[in-house]
């Protein structure tokens, strides 16, 4: 049964039918039906971020340079990519609504706006930098300076975002797999608890910088310094969090898995560890965040690759659309392993769907 | 009747809680000599504080008795046992597991799920949630997780099931469906149950057997045996005569 369901034909559902309805038939059958003019309104909506790369494309071309500007088609192209890959989009899901699924095309709906605005953003960027010049050239350069550079020097940007990327994963795994087992076994039993608390209550409040200048003297080498500075913040954030969550879990949890024959191994990796996950990958996030700020600082003042040491080289050097270059990859690669988090999290917590908003 | 035939036998037990705030001790339940067997479907009533649920946690393994002992054909009990389901109050069923692998928990814990999933397949038909399998528990009504959790304790096939005031939360039309429901299948496998609550009504609507207890301290101040056949009448004589009784032995009769 995969008829589809529009809502004309509310009225002569029957009762098996009902039955074997979908979440996304159900919504529309329980939704408002739109009038006309709302309708117009949306498709409008869909398609101005195709108006608003046009606005930036000719605010590019049409207003007169404020200075120099080489190789002035790489901005071009990069805004022909950005509105080709809308297209794409666009077109997909068009597609997908005429084959009955409504969910991908009222999620561009939602999403168009903030796309124009991006568009918008760019072409007032490009105004006050290249065009007027309000934000000094060449400190900071517009986007087609940096695009190109970005470009030129990009094996060597490739080389530091990976040098980050290393650092950032060895310290944060290693911090986390540590937290997780401190957290639970301190949450579990009292014992370790006596211990390992007064250890977490002294060296909780100290911010993770802190630790850099006598990471610097100590340290044998400035890797192992700044892996060590990431995985004390990335133990600490999961250590509390998973610590909480265990020993909030109820206790008739506990009874019932008992009498159901769990042994006590059971009770935590089977009841206690799943119960606190909610807690647990809050911690993780948190930790990345704090992995994120270490990181950067650390690589500014003492590890001699990555991406805020080439940033900061690049500030001695007056280079600074190289400058904004390596800021530009920092913001995508935090903002992709924050968003990979957020999927594991949805993923591993989908027991919660539908219970908590 | 069921495969097994268990006696369970309370002798002189008793059980005392030490106070949180001071150095006083609660006495929950004072020598309690209780013997019950294979095919009984008892029901324990009584005011809150009473100990009912006390007795019902002694049994399960879930706490120790602080003198007497409770044995099963003879053995002492010493620790939880899928062998003596138990079915909470509050639905404790694990909020991220599946309908289907809260039924297989069990199963799973004990490794014998290999091999016995068609237990679990009959277990989801018998309360009717075959299309609810893979749903969680955060999306089923009151009622739907009271099964769910019946059909959980019950797939190891206990020799007693312990069910602990176990449709106090339902509302009055489910929890009526569902006392027929666990009748039939307590009538099936003719294990002893073992059910708290603190509705006489329901009591002698489903025990063979009502044992009536008071508070301060905890102990049984009656044992009265229903020898009507089911499904029972609720409005017969006979039946509010048995509800009078067991009133009467809480003060509360002002009636005959």
């Amino acid at each position: 049964m995969s008829a589809k369901i529009s809502p004309n034909t509310k009225n002569s559902i029957d009762k098996d039918q009902l039955g074997h309805l979908t979440r996304q038939q159900l919504k529309e059958l329980e939704e408002k039906k739109k009038t006309g003019w709302q309708k117009a309104l949306d498709w409008m909506i869909m398609v101005l971020p195709f108006a608003c790369g046009i606005v930036a494309m000719l605010e590019y071309w049409m207003v007169p340079n404020g200075g120099s500007n080489d190789n002035p088609y790489t901005y071009v192209g990069f805004l022909v990519v950005l509105i080709g890959a809308y297209l794409i989009y666009f077109i997909y899901s068009v597609v997908k609504k005429a084959g009955g699924d409504k969910a991908v095309l009222d999620m561009l709906r939602y999403r168009a706006p903030l796309l124009s605005a991006l568009f918008l953003l760019l072409a007032g960027y490009d105004y006050l930098t290249l065009k007027t010049g309000i934000l000094t050239q060449p400190f900071v350069p517009c986007m087609n300076a940096i695009i190109n550079i970005a470009w030129i020097d990009r094996a060597y940007l490739i080389t530091c975002t990976l040098h980050t990327l290393r650092l950032l994963f060895l310290g944060y795994f290693i911090g986390v797999f540590l937290g997780l087992v401190t957290g639970i076994t301190c949450g579990y039993s009292e014992r370790v608890r006596y211990w390992v608390n007064p250890v977490i209550k002294f060296l909780g409040p100290i911010p993770t910088s802190t630790w850099i200048p006598i990471v610097m003297v100590v340290a044998t080498s400035l890797f192992k310094g700044a892996v060590f500075i990431i995985a004390l913040g990335s133990w600490f954030a999961v250590t509390v969090a998973s610590m909480t969550g265990i020993s909030n879990v109820d206790k008739d949890f506990f009874d019932a898995a008992r009498t159901l024959g769990a042994s006590s191994r059971q009770l935590v990796f089977r009841v206690a560890i799943p119960h606190a996950m909610p807690s647990i990958l809050q911690g993780c996030t948190q930790a990345m965040s704090s992995a994120c700020v270490a990181i950067m600082i650390a690589e500014m003042m003492g590890v001699k690759a990555g991406l805020g040491w080439y940033m900061n080289w690049a500030k001695s050097w007056t280079a600074y659309d190289k400058m904004f270059a390596a800021l530009f990859v920092i913001c995508f690669i935090f903002t992709m392993v924050t968003k990979a988090l957020d999927l594991i999290k949805r993923r591993v917590l989908r027991w919660q769907n539908g219970v908590v908003k | 009747m069921a495969e097994k035939q268990v006696s369970l036998v309370l002798e002189n037990v008793s059980k005392s809680f030490a106070k949180v705030e001071n150095d006083e001790v609660t006495h929950a339940l004072n020598a309690i000599d209780l013997s019950l067997r294979s095919g009984e479907f008892v029901s324990l009533v009584g005011p809150s504080g009473c100990g009912k649920s006390t007795i019902l946690r002694l049994v399960a393994g879930l706490i120790m008795p602080t003198t007497g002992k409770i044995t099963v054909d003879g053995k002492e009990i010493t620790e939880p046992s899928p062998e003596r389901g138990m079915m909470f109050q509050k639905s404790t069923l694990f909020p991220w597991l599946t309908v289907e692998k809260n039924i297989a928990f069990s199963l799973k814990m004990q490794g014998k799920l290999k091999g016995n999933e068609e237990k679990v397949e009959h277990m989801l038909k018998v309360i009717g949630l075959e299309s609810f399998r893979n749903d969680y528990p955060g999306q089923l009504s009151g009622g739907m997780a009271q099964r769910v959790a019946l059909m959980r304790s019950l797939i190891n096939e206990p020799d007693i099931l312990l069910l602990d005031e176990p449709l106090g939360a339902l509302d009055a039309f489910t929890r009526m469906n569902m006392q027929d429901e666990i009748l039939k299948i307590w009538q099936e496998k003719g294990q002893l149950a073992l059910m708290v609550t603190h509705d006489v009504d329901e009591a002698v609507y489903m025990g063979t057997r009502v044992i009536v207890m008071d508070s301060n301290p905890g102990r049984v101040v009656g044992d009265i045996k229903i020898a009507e056949g089911y499904p029972r009448d609720r409005s017969s004589n006979t039946f509010v005569e048995y509800r009078n009784e067991i009133l009467n032995r809480l003060h509360f009769g002002g009636r005959n």
